[in-house]
C-alpha cells in the first residue's frame, strides 16, 4: 500500500515554493515569483494555502518604502516535504 | 501530476535557486579579487619607486574601501536568499578578515610578525575552504598552492617583491568569481 501524496503538496505552484524555501533561510515574494515563474495574483494564493496549512510563515515589512513579503518554511513544512519526496521515491520504485 | 514531475519540478526548482544565489556570492569574490589586486599593486609600485615600506599603511584602506562596497552589493542582491553554502562562504571570508585585520594591526602597531607570510597561508586554507564548499577542484587547488606556494615565496623574498603574492591571490580571488559565475550560469 503506497502512502498518500499531500494534496497540499501535490500541486506545481506550491511544490515549486516548498522546493526554493526548502533550501534557503527565507525567501521574499518577488525572489519566488521570479524562481516559479508565477504570476503575483497565483503565487499569493498559493501561498495562502500553505500558510493556511502551517507549511510556510509569512511576514510582511518593509524594505525601504517598498513593501516586503518574506517566506519562511515552517518545522511541520519541512516534514511534511520530506514525507512527500520519500512518498514519491516509494511510488517510482514501484514503477520500475 | 505524475510522481515524475513531481520530482522534476523539486530538482529543476530547487537547483535554479542554489544557481541564482552562489552567482550572487560570485560578486563579492570579484569585488575583493579587484580591490586586492589593485591596492597591492599601487603599494607595490610605491614601495619599488620611493624605497619606502611605510606605504604598506595603505593596505587599511582595503576595509575601508571594500566593506562599504560589499554592503552596496548585498543591499542590491537583497531579493536572493542565503543558503548552506553562501552563508558558509561568508563566514569563511569573514573569519579571515578577522584575522587579517587584526594580525596586521598587531603587527603594525604592536609586536613585528611576518605579515605577508602569515596573511598568504590563512588566505589560501580560505580559498581552499571555499572551493571545498563549492565542489571545485580548481579552486580547490588554487588555494592550496596559493597558501604553499605564497609560504614558500614570502620566505625567499624580500622587499616590496613579496606583495605580489597578494596580486596573485587578487586574481585567484577574481578567477573563482567567474568560475562561480561559470559554474552556476
Amino acid at each position: 500500500m503506497f502512502p498518500k501524496l499531500d494534496p497540499i503538496l501535490h500541486s506545481e505552484l506550491r511544490l515549486a515554493v516548498m522546493s526554493i524555501l526548502a533550501g534557503v533561510d527565507e525567501a521574499d515574494f518577488t525572489y519566488l515569483k521570479k524562481q516559479a515563474g508565477a504570476t503575483s495574483g497565483n503565487l499569493s494564493v498559493q501561498i495562502d494555502k500553505l500558510t493556511a496549512a502551517g507549511y510556510i510563515a509569512v511576514e510582511k515589512g518593509f524594505k525601504g518604502k517598498m513593501p516586503r513579503t518574506t517566506c519562511k518554511i515552517t518545522t511541520a513544512g519541512q516534514e511534511a516535504f520530506n514525507k512527500y519526496v520519500d512518498a514519491l521515491k516509494e511510488y517510482l520504485q514501484a514503477s520500475k | 501530476m505524475t510522481a515524475q514531475r513531481s520530482l522534476q519540478i523539486i530538482s529543476e526548482t530547487f537547483n535554479n535557486s542554489r544557481k541564482e544565489i552562489l552567482r550572487g556570492s560570485a560578486k563579492f569574490f570579484m569585488l575583493w579579487g579587484v580591490l586586492l589586486t589593485v591596492i597591492s599593486l599601487v603599494i607595490y609600485l610605491l614601495w619599488h619607486h620611493t624605497g619606502k615600506p611605510d606605504w604598506n599603511l595603505l593596505w587599511f584602506a582595503m576595509p575601508v574601501i571594500g566593506y562599504p562596497l560589499a554592503a552596496l552589493i548585498g543591499k542590491h542582491n537583497k531579493a536572493i536568499p542565503q543558503n548552506e553554502v553562501s552563508k558558509m562562504l561568508g563566514n569563511v571570508w569573514t573569519v579571515f578578515g578577522a584575522f587579517a585585520l587584526t594580525l596586521s594591526s598587531i603587527a603594525v602597531f604592536l609586536i613585528p610578525m611576518h605579515v605577508t607570510l602569515i596573511i598568504v597561508i590563512i588566505m589560501g586554507l580560505a580559498e581552499c575552504m571555499s572551493g571545498v564548499l563549492l565542489k571545485n577542484w580548481p579552486i580547490i587547488i588554487g588555494g592550496f598552492l596559493l597558501g604553499v606556494g605564497g609560504a614558500v615565496f614570502a620566505m625567499l623574498v624580500k622587499g616590496e617583491a613579496q606583495l605580489l603574492i597578494f596580486t596573485l591571490g587578487g586574481v585567484l580571488l577574481l578567477v573563482t568569481g567567474f568560475i562561480m559565475k561559470l559554474q552556476y550560469k
